[in-house]
């Protein structure tokens, strides 16, 4: 019962959070909103006994990318306000779309044949967790190693001032 | 005990806040951090499954979409970084030509 009321708590916060993300017009804003949304989520993967998932969204959501943020948007000084206009097909293109997702979440959510509650019971092993991402999940465990080198190699060449070819 | 209805709701929820946030807006950065909204919605989904079905394979293939998102929000500021200085704009519509 406590653990659904966290729970709850979390999950408002995430969302209430994740809806002024969206709406704020300045973008500086719209980061600590996301860094609130962040946060109330890796609340959500404590109280689902995601202990090292929660701890992974902290360190490197709030910790990392929040901050890559902020640095963007201080380094291109965003200050002026895209003008949000738009032509009519794709008005109509977006409001359509989300509207028929909400009606499937709606029809899953509200009859779906998962009955059982979870979280009863132990909680999960955080040595199978290790265990299985270091034996059956090796390679990808390892390519995700060579992703994210190549994304900063890559990252360096886009971001960086010049031609590609010039050796300075 | 956590109803799994409510773990489904406020993952499709989230994901459906990024989904809007990615079509609504056109600020290039606010479309960036609208798809961070829609994997960690994703992520709520993984999480919340691995509980329910007592396996740690949804907590670890969440490992694999954050590792995701970190490189997909590292290229994505540098490709944003260098449009900055070729454009000085933030528009995604005018994103409209495949010469530099």
């Amino acid at each position: 019962m406590i653990t659904l009321a966290i729970f709850l708590f979390f999950a408002v916060l995430a969302v209430v959070s994740a809806v002024l993300v969206i709406l704020q017009k300045n973008a500086m804003h719209s980061v600590l909103y996301l860094a609130f949304t962040v946060l109330a989520i890796a609340g959500v993967f404590f109280t689902l006994q995601a202990e090292y998932l929660g701890a992974i969204q902290i360190l490197v959501y709030g910790g990392g990318i929040v901050v890559l943020y902020i640095f963007v948007i201080i380094i291109v000084n965003l200050k002026e306000v895209v003008p949000e206009r738009r032509k009519l097909l794709p008005k109509l293109f977006i409001i359509v779309t989300p509207a028929l997702l909400l009606a499937q979440i709606a029809l899953v959510v509200v009859r779906n044949r998962y009955a059982v509650a979870a979280g009863e019971g132990p909680g999960l092993d955080l040595a199978a967790l290790a265990d299985m991402l270091l034996t059956t999940y090796l390679v990808p465990f390892e390519l995700a190693s060579i992703l994210l080198l190549a994304v900063l190699i890559g990252a360096v060449i886009i971001a960086r001032k010049g031609d590609m070819h010039d050796p300075r | 005990m956590i109803p799994v209805n409510a773990i489904l709701g406020l993952g499709l929820i989230i994901f459906f806040i990024g989904l809007l946030g990615v079509l609504f807006r056109k600020n290039l950065v606010i479309m960036l951090m609208s798809l961070e909204l829609l994997l960690n919605g994703v992520n709520v989904l993984f999480a919340g499954f691995s509980l329910h079905l007592r396996s740690p394979r949804g907590s670890i293939f969440a490992i694999f979409v954050i590792i995701m998102a970190v490189s997909e929000a590292a290229v994505g500021f540098a490709l944003v970084l260098s449009y900055f200085r070729r454009k000085k704009t933030y528009d995604a519509d005018d994103l409209n030509e495949l010469k530099g």
